[in-house]
């Protein structure tokens, strides 16, 4: 299998598993405990959040807390801050975010929130002059994400941290899930207040994340019960993941792999838009602007699910910006907010290269894509704007 | 997951593209999924399907059900094939309305160019009154389902019913 679908989730890397290993064997206990195992186990996850917050920058390692997943620390963050200051009835976020924001903000919709939805242009860019325009006394927050997962489009998260400092009382929550891992993150020296991200994006299992709180921000807890992670999140630490999670952020850090990935992304990104002619790429062009393992691709005039399976065929695995949930088959609500035409969005495949993908891969798929696409081209009822 | 005979119509598609003309093409759309399909068929002069062909764009169960509609119709007359597909959901069914289209359109085609100087009663799949009649005499049909299955007149919109019900009734009376 060639994966490149490294967005949605990751191989946990042997050096992950090496470290979370003895914690499901013969390492065990509570960290909770106060005997010589509860010890050693509470040592681990304090060494894990110390991994966790050089990765991001963090000025104190008990910013962060440890949960099970981005969505958690997302909806934490969210319903946390709303609950602070019950007063402020008005939220500032984005028409692209990923569901864990985008849903529970519209659920909050209906809950008694105003909620300003910031448009993206059809870069997937935000105008930070709307944002300027939608700060008001009342807003208690401000939801951003870092990287759009489809698109890989970053958002300026020390400008808009900047902004929101400067021209509201505003708390900054930021959804880092798609980035950490993947691009350099200082958060000490940013105006974010709150940072979700999530273990398997880069190389830890599934079922744990983290939620950075700067200090001075407080949060109520959601999940009452013990006092772990210093009363801020009950529930006996999974010290497996957290462990796994904290290996895999060491790994981000000291990893040399960055520019051999943004290499083999850049390699399929061009030559796909040289050879294959009803290709166009979403999102920002200037790539400094983009995460540099994503690749959101349109193949115009053809169905993108039918493309995914295809290549599911001959071993590649990539995701489609379309998504069929039996009866509706939409374009996603990033190209949509992006105004792609309906029929370049339908076509629309998100490559997302990772730590375990080589040349030899890319050059695999760089010669199988086009012939399927020749083949789906000509099934296409489209055939006068395919000759365009 | 996709069953066996749909994948294997997916990943080989058979009968892409335009049917050879002249030939009548009927398009359906779903504006939820932003399925489209074409397909084109020919007629030959005993009105069954001689050629069918398809174009779409949609997911994978929307290309296998338009593929396997290809193979289905062949061969059918125009009255048979448009009944094939009824009751389709989802996906099928846009692809069978792409096909009910192009019948409509071979119907149309048909009867304006309809030269017969005899009545018709039957205007979707123009079947005249002689036909009915003779039909009904010879094969000593009794329902409007008996007649519809012989000589497909009452087969589409149903708006002749009435009449071929008046025609077998008048049938029925002692000579």
């Amino acid at each position: 299998m060639i994966y490149l679908d490294n967005n949605a989730t990751t191989r946990v890397a042997p050096e992950v598993l090496g470290a979370m290993q003895p914690y499901l064997g013969q390492v065990f206990g509570n960290p909770s405990s106060a005997h010589t195992l509860g010890r050693e186990m509470n040592r681990a996850v304090e060494q894990s959040r110390e991994q966790v917050a050089s990765l991001i920058g963090s000025a104190d390692v008990n910013e962060i807390v440890f949960t099970s997943c981005g969505s958690e620390s997302d909806n934490w963050a969210i319903r946390g801050v709303l609950a602070t200051q019950p007063n402020k009835k008005h939220i500032v976020t984005t028409l692209v975010e990923h569901e864990a924001v985008r849903n529970l903000c519209r659920l909050l919709e209906s809950e008694g929130y105003e909620v300003t939805w910031l448009n993206v242009d059809h870069n997937g860019e935000l105008q930070l002059d709307d944002l300027r325009n939608a700060l008001r006394p009342d807003t208690a927050l401000v939801s951003i994400m870092l990287a759009n997962n489809e698109t890989g489009v970053l958002f300026p998260f020390e400008e808009i941290g900047r902004i929101v400092r400067e021209q509201s009382n505003a708390v900054y929550h930021v959804d880092g899930v798609q980035a950490v891992g993947k691009i350099p993150i200082d958060l000490k020296n940013s105006f974010v207040d709150l940072f979700a991200l999530s273990g398997h994006k880069l190389h830890a299992p599934q079922g744990v994340g983290a939620l950075y709180i700067r200090n001075g921000v407080s949060l109520p807890s959601m999940i009452i019960g013990g006092g772990q992670e210093q009363g801020r999140r009950a529930g006996t630490s999974a010290v497996p993941n957290i462990v796994a999670l904290g290996a895999a952020c060491q790994l981000a850090f000291e990893d040399d792999e960055h520019a051999r990935i943004e290499q083999l992304r850049n390699r399929l990104e061009d030559e796909i838009l040289k050879t294959i002619p009803n290709a166009r790429l979403n999102g920002v062009a200037d790539r400094s602007k983009r995460l540099p393992n994503t690749s959101n691709i349109s193949f115009a005039y053809v169905d993108g699910q039918n493309i995914l399976m295809h290549l599911d065929q001959a071993g590649i695995c990539v995701s489609t910006g379309s998504a069929c949930h039996s009866a509706t088959h939409e374009s996603s609500p990033t190209l949509r907010a992006m105004n792609i035409p309906y029929p370049v969005a339908q076509g629309s495949i998100r490559f997302s290269v990772g730590r375990y993908n080589t040349e030899a891969e890319i050059e695999t798929v760089l010669s199988v894509l086009p012939g399927i696409i020749v083949q789906l081209a000509e099934m296409s009822p489209y055939q006068e704007e395919l000759k365009v | 997951m996709m069953d066996v005979l749909a994948a294997d119509h997916f990943f080989n598609p058979r009968n892409v593209g335009d049917a050879d003309e002249p030939c009548f093409t009927g398009r359906a759309a779903s504006l939820s999924c932003g399925a489209l399909v074409r397909f084109s068929i020919q007629v030959d002069e005993t009105q069954r399907v001689s050629q069918a062909r398809f174009r779409a764009t949609g997911c994978s169960f929307l290309i296998a059900a338009a593929s396997i509609l290809t193979e289905k119709v062949m061969g059918l007359t125009t009255a048979e094939a448009a009944r094939i597909g009824t009751g389709a959901t989802n996906c099928v069914a846009i692809a069978y309305d792409a096909l009910l289209d192009a019948i409509r359109e071979y119907s149309n085609a048909a009867r304006d160019d309809w030269a017969g100087d005899e009545a018709l009663i039957c205007t979707c799949f123009f079947v005249s009154e002689r036909t009915i009649e003779r039909e009904i005499q010879t094969q000593g049909l009794t329902t409007v389902a008996e007649v519809t299955r012989v000589c497909n007149a009452g087969g589409g919109c149903g708006s002749c019913h009435q009449l071929i019900q008046e025609m077998l009734e008048a049938n029925d009376l002692p000579r």
